[in-house]
């Protein structure tokens, strides 16, 4: 059978009319549902995370000032610190997502942000993660090293030796970080990435 | 023609409602009613990023749509009518969407507003479709796979 014979059957197809409140029930009950859709998920569970993050890091952070008469207030400002770097995380990823998809927008133009906006969100996503790890480490180190020199106050050997130290602690961590984190957003988002890819590739061939 | 269960397809059927609803208040009428209406169907099946599950190539009588199964054919029209479909399911997503827009009998200009795709590579592409469909359908009327 030929796609043109299909045509003919599609075309003489009667639809039989529906019941219109049975329709428009099923609409509704539809619409109350929340949307499954990927990007949506997405912007979800980043909302979820971090109002997540707001309910656990800012009684935590109140605990460490007031208790124990002050002198953690370190951890207090390590932990403020991360929480405004999260802060802008979150508001950048969902500035984001917003942008990604643009469902009255032609296909073609709209795999093609898609394809855009998507590789920005995996180099910021990559990029901010493997930073703000270690930009925490950075900051538990230091905070950790002012404490013990105010115990056991002794000269630094040499200039170099604090940022060697760090360099040494810090760089295999740092490149695992880093080994780590782009495997896993590849196996995140790599398979979308190239599926869209070729989507738009079929699209623009003659 | 998009998902290959029965749960895939009322998914997307759900997800096309919603984006519809959501999208309604941003609809200028620049375009036709049916041009944005496609568009967001068409942008919801295609651009999906969730995980693909394996499309069923075999003659399925689910495959055919439900006022399509209500018709009454001669068994032996009714099978090249079911082998169409399941060859219409192997086809890429951007194939089964030039196929859905010429079922519906849309023309050309009308397939370049919704898909972005000038006219004239709509054309050849539509000819390549009917010939792989044509391909196909030979095929597995002969049992080849």
């Amino acid at each position: 059978m030929e796609l043109d014979n299909l045509k003919t059957i599609w075309k003489e197809q009667k639809i039989p009319a529906g019941d219109d409140q049975h329709d428009a029930e099923m609409l509704v009950s539809l619409l109350q549902e929340r949307s499954r859709g990927p990007i949506e998920r997405m912007r979800r569970n980043t909302r979820k995370e971090s109002l997540l993050m707001l309910v656990t890091y800012i009684p935590t952070i109140a605990i460490y000032l007031i208790m124990f008469q002050g002198r953690l207030w370190g951890i207090s400002l390590v932990m403020a610190v991360i929480l405004v770097f999260y802060r802008v995380y979150y508001y950048l990823k969902l500035r984001l997502l917003k942008k990604m998809q643009c469902v009255s927008c032609e296909v073609r133009s709209n795999l093609a942000r898609q394809i855009d906006v998507l590789g920005k969100y995996v180099r910021f996503y990559y990029w901010s993660s493997t930073i703000l790890l270690l930009s925490a480490l950075i900051l538990a180190y230091e905070i950790l090293r002012y404490s013990y020199r105010e115990v056991h106050p002794r000269p630094t050997p040499v200039w170099w030796f604090q940022p060697g130290f760090l360099l040494v602690l810090l760089g295999p961590f740092a490149l695992a970080a880093w080994y780590f984190n782009r495997k896993y957003v590849n196996k995140l988002y790599g398979r979308h990435i190239k599926k869209l890819k070729q989507l738009l590739l079929e699209m623009d061939e003659v | 023609m998009y998902g290959a269960t029965e749960a895939d397809r009322q998914d997307l059927f759900q997800e096309i409602v919603i984006q519809l609803w959501r999208s309604y208040p941003s609809f200028r009428g620049a375009s036709r009613f049916s041009t944005w209406l496609y568009r967001i169907a068409l942008n919801t099946a295609i651009s999906d990023l969730r995980k693909q599950r394996r499309y069923i190539t075999a003659m399925d009588p689910d495959l055919l749509p439900t006022q399509l199964q209500d018709i009454q054919y001669s068994t032996e029209k009714e099978e090249q009518l079911q082998q169409l479909y399941a060859a219409i399911n192997r086809l890429t997503e951007v194939e089964k969407a030039l196929t859905m827009l010429y079922l519906e009998d849309k023309p050309y200009h009308e397939m370049e507003e919704i898909l972005g795709i000038p006219q004239n590579n709509l054309r050849v592409k539509m000819n390549r479709i009917k010939e792989k469909l044509r391909k196909m359908t030979k095929e597995a009327a002969y049992g080849i796979r």
